[in-house]
């Protein structure tokens, strides 16, 4: 413990003298002639052999005021312990609030204690500090800017909630922070999580980076995959279910179909990373079923994070996608799609009648090869196009492209395209140059000319691959039935097996039919919301809490659409609770990149010397008062004695 | 205190009062002479008392010749003695006793003389003894109403004494007294070896009435503060802080030495009158000493 302004404690030699002399000048008593002293010593004998410490009885006011006078110093030379935490002026706090930081390893939990750490942070501010709180983990929020308002501060700390479905993701936190800390000198970044987070490396803060490590724990079991499709015999449940535990641990499995219990498996997990870490369940189950829940059942205080140990899935048979395909027929492209599951493929050349009936509309219109003279409604895809459309031109051709995916910042449609597809491999003849207009967007380029397009126009989505199909090696990849389906997904979504599995906090979305009046949202707690409609599809976004959702288009309140989806947090990253005692963060000063623990903080005391200064007076004041109490006491004890008689 | 010296005792409505009372006593006592009281001893009196035998060189006028013709045998009819009393008077004058208010000393020269005056009244006889170092005082012995004079004006020139030695005057007084019979100590008793006083009495047949005299000062003290008492007797200093707490031991304490000191006069056949001089003296000597027995 150290002292910020010991002088104070000078005080004491100033004050404490005046004390004591000032009680020996009371101390003179007045001089009392009484007739025999007789009686008087015969009581004060009585008293003194009764408590030895009577004598001291008469100088406990001496006492307690030098204990205030010693309790007042000490809080005014601030007193002080090293802790943990920071120094600078400009804080910035990140708090993790990610999926995994509801793990209860830490009672009540991980974000309870980031939020009690935030809030000692904070108390550690200097006079006049500033701080700005981040809460990362799904989408960014700024809870609080640049503030001196402490009462702000610790507002803002305390309305962080997890965000379900939140990634760990602290590139944008971080960049914000960078951005605050180089604004002023003297910053300091404090990074508050479990250490299961993203960091980008090719950032560099300008401040110092803290990392206050939450969490002890890594005991969890979660349900890492669960999908129901069309089977043989009605259909099919997988169930992956994946140990995270450092020791080998078991688990029981309850399956649930419509809500009544189905089957339940006993599990045995491996050590996580070891072969037997990770079961899978496959089990066949009736045609009718439409939701099928999974839930892990462990020993309380075993399973830390409660929020992956519940998975739905759910059936959406009868509700496909309609694919058409226009032009002169690709084996390849045929199959690739008809291998989807829910995917119905039509053939033949688009008519002018086709393209004007909107019943027998088909979701998805490819062109393979070819351009019609009218675009139909709905989304469309384009392979190879010949010529100009109204969506973009074709200038000229490019030969022996390389291909190159653009690499642009996270995002939704370029990642879910170009998810687990690899273009490196790929080569191709000669392709298209595309003019793109200013709704597509490259995901893959060749050569400074968009290869791949995609994007949305007059709420209709549109892909443009560059190169015919014939033109390139890329069917003989692994990654074009991987492409096909993420752009069958794209293109139809909400539709298939995959598209009908979330993650928290991802919006709903399917293509609205036409005719549709009005939505109808039944969420997992039982309570109707109402989705949106906008630009040809039917858009709720408030999918925060796991389980079944479903979607009902209605046409004056007829239910003509009937869509589930499943939400899950299926996030190994998330799951994978075991906290990091590390974290590297690139920063501008320092050579040091991880930054871990200091004792820097100043964790001032002096509030409790306060209380306990205000409690010795009140003590003070008693031991002062305490004629009056006894004869309040004596009072009391007359007035039962009365009441009773 | 000098007030006492100029005022007069009592007044006169108060002594035809007292008149009317006469000193109770529990048992025959020998006297020096022919009084009033009865005595242990035959006499001449007119009560008869006994009969016994004749003996040789007995005084024949006093054969009943009546029991004679009956039995043909000599007997003497024998009359109760009819002596005078001797009260002992011992009035405790020590500095602790010039002391309260109501002064402790004055009341008990009011209580004294009402006391003798009762005695005198009676014709007995009344002896009063101070004890105190510096100021002992002895009043030999006055009879009948005549005596009156002279015990008041003992009594108002009785002057307080520096220390007293309870215990060794009343062991001298016990050795010296002639004729034991009532005696009436007042003191405030405040002296360690009280007990060793009322034992040394108590070796006499004296018929012992204890006056415990205390200022309401003493019985209920009012401070607050810190006090450094002083002893008016041995100049003995004692440090209190007064509090309600402090008071409260006090009386406890005062209380169990006022039934320490009733329990041992109790087991010693001595009369323990408790005594407050906050209480009219003449109040108390009309009431309270009728109530406990000691005047009638």
């Amino acid at each position: 413990m150290s002292l910020l302004t010991p002088l104070a404690l000078l005080s004491i030699l100033a004050i404490g003298p005046l004390i004591v002399a000032m009680y020996l000048l009371k101390l003179r008593r007045e001089e009392r002639r009484v007739s025999s002293t007789f009686l008087w010593r015969r009581m004060v004998r009585d008293v003194e052999a009764n408590a030895p410490w009577q004598r001291l009885r008469r100088n406990w006011l001496l006492l307690l005021q030098l204990l205030l006078l010693l309790l007042l110093a000490i809080a005014l030379a601030r007193p002080f312990f090293l802790t943990a935490g920071i120094s600078g002026r400009n804080l910035v706090i990140i708090v993790d609030r990610s999926a995994s930081m509801a793990a209860t390893d830490v009672a009540p939990s991980r974000l309870d204690a980031a939020r009690q750490q935030a809030l000692t942070l904070i108390e550690q501010l200097p006079e006049g500090g500033r701080a700005t709180i981040i809460a990362a983990g799904g989408q960014m929020d700024v809870l609080a800017a640049s503030t001196t308002d402490r009462r702000q501060l610790n507002d803002a700390i305390r309305s962080i909630t997890i965000s379900a479905g939140g990634s760990s993701d602290l590139s944008q936190a971080l960049a914000l922070a960078a951005a605050l800390s180089s604004r002023e000198p003297d910053s300091e970044v404090a990074i508050i999580s479990d250490g299961n987070v993203r960091v980008p490396p090719e950032i560099r803060v300008p401040a110092t980076v803290r990392f206050f490590p939450i969490g002890r724990g890594a005991d969890n079991v979660a349900i890492s995959a669960m999908a129901l499709q069309p089977g043989a015999a009605g259909q099919t449940l997988f169930i992956q279910v994946t140990s995270y535990s450092p020791s080998p641990t078991t688990r029981r499995l309850d399956v649930y179909l419509d809500g009544s219990l189905f089957n339940a498996y006993d599990l045995a997990f491996g050590p996580d990373g070891a072969n037997d870490a990770s079961r899978v369940v496959v089990t066949d189950v009736p045609a009718q079923v439409q939701i099928a829940e999974a839930r892990l059942n462990a020993s309380p205080g075993t399973d830390h994070l409660a929020s992956d140990d519940v998975a739905w899935a759910v059936s959406n048979t009868g509700a496909g996608t309609t694919v058409r395909i226009v032009g002169p027929g690709n084996r390849f492209l045929e199959t690739a799609l008809a291998l989807l599951s829910g995917v119905t493929v039509t053939k033949g050349p688009l008519t002018a009648a086709a393209a004007s009936d909107e019943v027998a509309l088909p979701q998805i219109t490819v062109f393979d090869g070819v351009i019609p003279d009218v675009l139909p409604a709905g989304n469309l895809l384009f392979i190879g196009p010949p010529r100009s459309t109204d969506l973009f031109s074709v200038t000229g051709q490019v030969d022996f492209p390389a291909l190159r995916p653009v690499t642009t910042e996270p995002d939704t449609q370029g990642t879910s395209l170009l998810r687990n597809v690899s273009f490196s491999d790929v080569s191709v003849l000669r392709a298209a140059r595309v003019e793109p207009g200013i709704w597509g967007r490259t995901l893959v380029e060749g050569d400074g000319h968009p290869m791949l397009l995609a994007g949305e126009r007059e709420g209709r989505r549109i892909v443009v691959l560059a190169f015919a199909l014939q033109d390139s090696d890329l069917p003989l990849q692994i990654a074009f039935p991987l492409l096909m389906s993420n752009i069958v997904a794209y293109l139809a979504p909400g539709s298939g097996v995959e598209a009908s599995q979330i993650v928290p906090g991802q919006p709903l979305a399917l293509v609205a039919d036409p005719s549709t009046t009005g939505t109808r949202v039944i969420r997992p707690d039982g309570r109707s919301a109402t989705a949106q409609i906008q630009a040809g599809q039917v858009i709720y976004a408030d999918t925060g809490a796991s389980g079944a959702y479903i979607i009902e288009q209605l046409r004056d309140d007829q239910v003509i659409n009937r869509r589930r989806f499943a939400v899950n947090l299926f996030a190994p990253e998330e799951s994978r609770i075991a906290p990091a005692g590390e974290l590297s963060v690139p920063q501008v000063s320092g050579l040091q990149q991880a930054v871990t623990r200091e004792q820097v903080g100043r964790q001032e005391v002096w509030r409790w010397l306060a209380a306990a200064a205000l409690l010795v007076v009140v003590a003070e004041w008693l031991v002062y008062q305490r004629n009056g109490l006894a004869y309040l006491r004596q009072q009391l004890r007359f007035a039962l004695a009365t009441r009773r008689q | 205190m000098s007030a006492g010296q100029t005022q007069p005792l009592f007044d006169s409505a108060f002594l035809r009062k007292l008149d009317r009372l006469a000193l109770l006593t529990r048992r025959a006592m020998v006297g020096d002479i022919q009084g009033e009281r009865r005595s242990p001893r035959r006499g001449a009196s007119v009560e008869f008392a006994d009969f016994r035998p004749y003996t040789t060189g007995d005084d024949i006028r006093q054969i009943d010749w009546n029991l004679y013709a009956r039995m043909e045998r000599f007997f003497l009819k024998l009359f109760v003695a009819e002596e005078e009393l001797t009260i002992h008077l011992l009035v405790d004058n020590s500095a602790s006793m010039d002391w309260g208010d109501p002064h402790k000393l004055t009341y008990t020269r009011r209580l004294a003389a009402a006391i003798g005056y009762v005695a005198l009244a009676t014709l007995d006889r009344v002896t009063v003894t101070s004890f105190a170092a510096g100021a002992t005082a002895q009043l030999p012995g006055v009879r009948g109403k005549a005596g009156t004079l002279p015990l008041f004006a003992f009594l108002q020139r009785l002057m307080p004494g520096s220390t007293g030695d309870l215990a060794a005057a009343c062991r001298r007084y016990a050795r010296l007294a002639h004729h034991p019979g009532p005696l009436i100590l007042c003191s405030d008793l405040l002296d360690p070896h009280w007990e060793d006083a009322l034992r040394a009495l108590g070796a006499r047949p004296f018929e012992i009435t204890l006056l415990h005299v205390l200022a309401p000062q003493e019985l209920r003290p009012q401070l607050d503060g810190d006090f450094r008492l002083l002893d008016a007797e041995s100049g003995e200093a004692v440090e209190i802080t007064a509090d309600l707490e402090t008071l409260r031991r006090y009386d406890e304490s005062l209380r169990a030495w006022q039934h320490q000191i009733e329990m041992f006069c109790h087991g010693r056949s001595i009369n323990y009158v408790p005594v407050d001089t906050a209480q009219p003296v003449e109040e108390f000597i009309l009431a309270m000493l009728r109530k406990r027995g000691v005047l009638r």
